[in-house]
């Protein structure tokens, strides 16, 4: 079967249309059955049926006997043990895909698996358990949570070959963990603490079909990342502001190899359809807990011409509320991203950029427009009202090369931030909240990151209230400093009607931010679906969703 | 099989081994030197057993405790199976009684004048719709709510008697959404419930109750001198839940996208199970997981209801309306398609395309002070600085008459332009206007926009082939295109709904979809499966019962009937 995904870093900004090549479907409902039948012995919210099930057990009961203590007590043990069992099973499925041991199989059974694996697939690199690949699956750079190996990891060529794996995990009940571009920063990928299959998609990066030519897709997250794992963590980027999000309407269908192991595709070609709530939003920020996704069809923007400028600020106040003001004008803005004097500081210690910055709060701004004259008219506009804000040193670029120039000094916001504190480590943080409510956040966190002494930059795609601060720490004492300093920025985000992750998703980093910021209510919601959906908890348990127990109201634990 | 196994064991056993153990109590004393077979000693219904009489009754209650565990279970698993293999969850409605009894506990909760309806004329207004043609029936009673915690009230009121509800807001939609339930059912009334709570102007956002038609919202902002407006915009006094029930769209959509994009940042729903969610806070984005938000868009009210929701609000940008006429639809979508392309492509709010029936009919409807050529014809909407769109209209200009325009026009005043846009917004009127004394069937499919050339040619051959009438409208850029039906009486109902059939079935071979904007509702169900594949239906529906167990919100819309299960899909899974 020929499918695939683009791996980005490797195209750049080439024009796509990727879509599948083939309607596919097994017509089987397992997925109902199990679906329901886990539901109806677990969740609270079906008392009626729970009820019903256990007067069953009653009606049994009413069998007359002259020996009434032997069946009184047989029927109360039987109870007391049917309740113990139903008990036991709720807790388990209740916690639809957290760490309960029994819910998965043995260290044999996934032994068993992995041979079953090789048979499936005898060419020789499709499973491999050599220690360097499962190291590398395990263990990221991108945060500094603690590292595990997977049992296997398995790269699939083909929708059916990621039907045939999921087949085996079923059977065996081992975790599922997909892997792709693997940028995320939230420990999306973790292995499970028993073990499990890395799925790893990046291997299937073909385009398949291309429909329309000097277009471009305009989300935007880290170098690497890849189709699969930006609709997964619900990605966006630099190009937000103009173009949305990973929720908006860039996927037009998703093929999805779903834990019963069927695979659906979610819509066909046409921009635009009213018919029942869109499936393909379901898998998107999920995380690879409701399925595999396996083909995509994505829209495209056409490529404008743009420009960049940079302008620099008293302060982020003022910066905002250019920001709010400029883009209430309906002018052309691509981009237009908040940096802070210590960004700045870092551009200019880096080196890498041609020119010496003035070390003050600046926005850099990308304009775009479909001809060079309205690009122009668009600057004018936008610097009459930024220096009503106050701004000064407004830099337009001159040309093509400059404009990347330009850009470039914003893009290298991790390695440069890095070079403020030799032989540092950074800590990037993501949290967003309404624009108006930026400079509060933004004043707030400076503030009490200056009382603990703990250095950063600030970048934010600022036209969307979305920040992140790179915490510096040289050592586990730092660590644990800047850590808790996370923890108190969130809940500052939160209370400012803001989430605990603008972009970059929940994975295990963010799982017990969710009930304070979403509610108990939206969470259980949330937990129905991927129980309903995938009733064993194979799918990166672990990742997503709170444990029962799991909030947190105390910053810094 | 285990368990059927185990089953048989438990249910033979119990009953056996009672009878051997008061044969064993009986002869017991009778022949004390028989000695028993070895074995018998471990069996606790032996009386030669080793343990004390504790030990004993002991072991025989465990293991009728495991009978019955093992029982229950299955009667359990027997209960829930029966039901997944129905068409509709095993669910009663209400009866007539319970109905009644329902709508007194309505009547007493909710006191005021007005707020619990049982007029007969209300009922059937509220159950029937005069935009489509499915089979409907009256309503039981019409609630009207005035707030989230009176929503709660009926909904646990209608999980109590088992009463479906239909919620019911602007009542313009087209396939049968708000209809009733035969056997009785509640309708939600959320029309009182629109006032603006929060203007955040900062912030471009809004948050209203889901009863607020989107043209008040539009109004109130320009009332109040806020530069910023809702873009999506469906059918004259739509409102937001409504809109959000059907993921409507609109003119705008080629500019905006639709509301399944991010115009919705949050909503307050209540659950089927009586439980109030918001689902997102204020952010304009968030990567908190799937964002359960998406689910009631175009949910049709089957997975709850919605009473409060947070819009985006997007820049009010200046505008300018041109007109252009080409010798063939083809020869149109060619040209919409180069433009959006085009670096000018983002200044395009609208492109809609007008056959040449419908500019005829807006004509004789007479709608316009000279009448405009009777041509397939596109309406642009250009929005931007000036600067924007000059070079952009000069673009258009140049591409249109690449592609055979014959003609090219600005509205010359912006009264012109607003009637322009009004013509259009108002097609299903003109059309109706046009040809009095018939009665209009509105369609909606949409496509790969290049594959609507092909679309719209085999559709109005197949028109003219049946003889029927009708006019072609579509929001060209994004592939979507409506022919409005003209039919006369019930004797020509017949062959237009089967030409309905036929337009839905070449749309969705084109890879395209039975509903572009208006919905599934009763009118659409039965494309769905193949649309979407049977695959995707199931997880809508696995969805659907996990949220609705009891199938209370909006029955009989939108999820298609299952069609029998073939014998091995009753196998449960084996893990
Ligand atoms: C320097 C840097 C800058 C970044 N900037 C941004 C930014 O601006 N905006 C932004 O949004 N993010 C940013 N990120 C984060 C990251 O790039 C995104 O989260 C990206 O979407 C992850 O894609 P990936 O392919 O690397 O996914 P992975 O890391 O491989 O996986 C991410 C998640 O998706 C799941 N998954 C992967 N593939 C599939 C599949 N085929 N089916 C189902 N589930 C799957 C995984 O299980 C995992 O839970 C940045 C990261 C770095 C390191
Ligand atoms: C002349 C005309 C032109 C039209 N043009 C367009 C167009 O261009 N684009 C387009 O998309 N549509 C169009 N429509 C269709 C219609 O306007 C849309 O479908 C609209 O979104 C329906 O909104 P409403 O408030 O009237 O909803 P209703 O008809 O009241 O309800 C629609 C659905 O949503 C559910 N619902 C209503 N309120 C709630 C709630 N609070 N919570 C949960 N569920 C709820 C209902 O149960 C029903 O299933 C047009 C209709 C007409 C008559």
């Amino acid at each position: 079967m020929n499918s695939l995904f683009k791996a980005w870093g490797q195209h750049g900004h080439r024009q796509i249309y990727l879509h599948s090549g083939r309607h596919l479907l097994t017509p089987r409902s397992l997925l109902v059955h199990s679906g329901i039948a886990r539901r109806l012995h677990s969740s609270p919210s079906l008392g009626e049926h729970d009820v019903q099930s256990r007067a069953g057990a009653n009606n049994t009961s009413g069998i007359s006997s002259s020996h009434i203590l032997l069946l009184a007590t047989s029927i109360l043990s039987g109870i007391v043990g049917f309740a113990v069992a139903s008990g036991l099973e709720s807790s388990t499925s209740v916690k639809g895909g957290s760490s309960q041991d029994q819910q998965f199989g043995t260290p044999g059974d996934f032994k068993q698996a992995i041979e079953e694996l090789r048979q499936a697939f005898p060419s020789s690199d499709a499973v491999s358990t050599d220690p360097e690949d499962l190291r590398t699956h395990g263990f990221s750079d991108y945060d500094y949570r603690p590292g595990r190996l997977h049992s296997v990891v398995f790269y699939p060529a083909s929708t059916e070959d990621v039907v045939r794996m999921v087949k085996i995990a079923t059977k065996y009940k081992m975790p599922v963990i997909p892997y792709s571009g693997a940028t995320s920063l939230e420990g999306h990928i973790r292995s499970h603490a028993v073990g499990g299959i890395c799925v790893d998609i990046s291997g299937m990066d073909r385009i398949l079909e291309i429909h329309g030519i000097p277009l471009f897709f305009p989300l935007d997250p880290a170098p690497g990342a890849t189709i699969g794992g930006m609709l997964s963590t619900g990605c966006s980027g630099t190009n937000a502001v103009r173009y949305g999000t990973a929720k908006a309407e860039w996927f037009l269908n998703a093929t999805v190899v779903l834990p019963s192991g069927e695979v659906i595709k979610t819509r066909r070609r046409s921009r635009k359809s009213s018919a029942g709530f869109d499936t393909t939003k379901l898998f998107i920020g999920a995380e690879g807990t409701l399925g595999i996704v396996t083909e995509v069809t994505i829209r495209l923007a056409p490529l404008l011409p743009t420009t960049v400028a940079v302008v620099q600020f008293p302060d982020l106040r003022k910066a905002t509320e250019a920001v709010i003001e400029v883009m209430n004008q309906g002018v052309g803005i691509q981009c237009v991203e908040a940096v802070d004097d210590v960004f700045m500081a870092a551009t200019n210690k880096f080196g890498m950029s041609a020119r010496k910055w003035p070390e003050k709060d600046s926005l850099f701004l990308k304009f775009q427009g479909p001809t060079q004259a309205s690009i122009q008219e668009t600057a004018k506009i936008v610097k009459k009202i930024v220096e009503k804000h106050g701004a000064t040193g407004f830099e337009l670029a001159r040309n093509a090369k400059e404009a990347d120039d330009l850009w470039a000094d914003r893009k290298n916001a991790n390695y440069s931030g890095m070079a403020l504190l030799e032989g540092a480590k950074g800590w990037g943080t993501d949290v967003c909240v309404p624009v108006s409510k930026l400079p509060e956040l933004v004043y707030e966190t400076k503030k009490d990151l200056a009382q603990i002494g703990i250095t950063s930059t600030i970048v934010g795609h600022v036209g969307d209230g979305n920040f992140h601060a790179l915490l510096l720490f040289r050592n586990e004492k730092e660590y644990r400093i800047a850590k808790e300093a996370v923890h108190r920025m969130v809940h500052r985000a939160i209370a400012l009607d803001g989430t605990c992750t603008g972009e970059h998703g929940v994975g295990v980093g963010k799982k017990k931010y969710l009930v304070e910021e979403l509610g108990a209510g939206t969470v259980e919601l949330m937990k129905t679906i991927k129980r309903a959906i995938d009733p064993l908890g194979l799918f990166n348990p672990g990742k997503l969703y709170p444990d029962d127990d799991e909030t947190d109201n105390k910053p810094g634990v | 099989m285990v368990l059927r196994l185990s089953l048989q064991r438990c249910l033979v056993h119990p009953v056996s081994a009672l009878r051997r153990h008061m044969i064993l109590t009986r002869p017991a004393s009778t022949t004390p030197h028989s000695t028993p077979p070895g074995l018998l000693r471990y069996s606790p219904w032996s009386k030669e057993f080793l343990g004390s009489l504790k030990t004993r009754i002991f072991l025989q209650s465990a293991f009728y405790a495991v009978g019955i565990v093992t029982a229950a279970g299955l009667v359990d698993s027997y209960l829930f199976a029966s039901r997944t293999e129905l068409e509709e969850p095993v669910l009663h409605y209400a009866s007539p009684q319970g109905t009644k009894l329902a709508i007194e506990e309505l009547r007493a909760t909710f006191p005021r004048a007005n707020a619990v309806d049982t007029d007969a004329d209300t009922l059937r207004t509220y159950g029937f719709s005069e935009n489509s043609y499915h089979p409907a029936s009256p309503h039981s009673v019409v609630v009207r709510p005035t707030c989230t915690s009176d929503v709660v009230k009926i909904v646990n009121i209608s999980r109590k008697y088992r009463i479906p509800i239909t919620p019911y807001s602007g009542a313009t939609s087209l396939e049968g959404h708000t209809s009733g339930y035969p056997s009785g059912s509640i309708c939600l009334d959320m029309s009182g419930m629109d006032q603006i709570l929060q203007i955040n102007e900062a912030d471009s956002d809004l948050v209203c109750q889901s009863g607020a038609r989107w043209e008040d919202i539009n109004a109130t902002l320009k009332e109040k001198g806020i530069p910023l407006f809702f873009p999506l915009d469906p059918g004259p006094g739509a409102t937001i839940g409504g809109m959000i029930g059907t993921g409507c769209s609109g003119t705008n959509a080629v500019r905006y996208g639709t509301a399944r994009a991010e115009w919705f940042l949050n909503l307050t729903a209540v659950l089927p199970n009586g439980e109030v969610i918001k689902t997102r806070r204020r952010a304009r984005k968030s990567a908190a997981g799937f964002d359960t938000t998406k689910l009631f868009i175009g949910a049709e009210g089957t997975l709850g209801i919605v009473t409060e929701v947070t819009l985006r609000l997007t820049p009010v940008i200046p505008t300018k309306v041109a007109m252009a006429q080409f010798p063939d639809v083809e020869h149109a979508v060619s040209a919409v398609q180069e433009i959006l392309n085009t670096p000018y492509g983002p200044h395009i709010q609208c492109v809609e395309l007008l056959d040449d029936h419908m500019m005829e009919a807006i004509n004789t409807a007479g709608l316009v002070d000279h009448p405009y050529p009777v041509e397939d014809t596109l309406f642009f909407k250009i929005q931007g600085d000036p600067t924007s769109i000059k070079s952009t209209s000069k673009a258009v200009q140049d591409i249109v008459k690449k592609h055979g325009s014959s003609r090219f026009e600005f509205a010359s005043t912006d009264q012109e332009a607003e009637d322009l846009w009004q013509n259009r917004k108002y097609a299903l009127m003109s059309t109706m206007a046009a040809n009095p004394g018939t009665r209009c069937w509105t369609t909606d499919v949409c496509v790969p926009v290049s594959r609507l050339p092909q679309l719209v040619f085999e559709t109005k051959k197949d028109l003219a082939d049946s003889g029927i009438q009708s006019t072609i409208v579509g929001h060209v850029g994004d592939g979507n295109f409506h022919a409005l039906i003209l039919f006369r009486d019930d004797s020509e109902l017949q062959g237009v709904s089967d030409a309905v059939h036929r337009l839905v079935h070449r749309a969705v071979a084109l890879e395209g979809t039975c509903t572009g904007e208006h919905g599934v509702g009763v009118g659409k169900k039965e494309y769905l499966t193949d649309e979407l594949g049977e695959g995707t239906v199931e997880l809508m529906r696995v969805i659907k019962r996990a949220i609705d167990p009891l199938n209370l919100m909006n029955p009989g819309k939108l999820y298609p009937e299952r069609r029998k299960p073939k014998a091995e899909e009753f196998n449960r899974p084996s893990a």
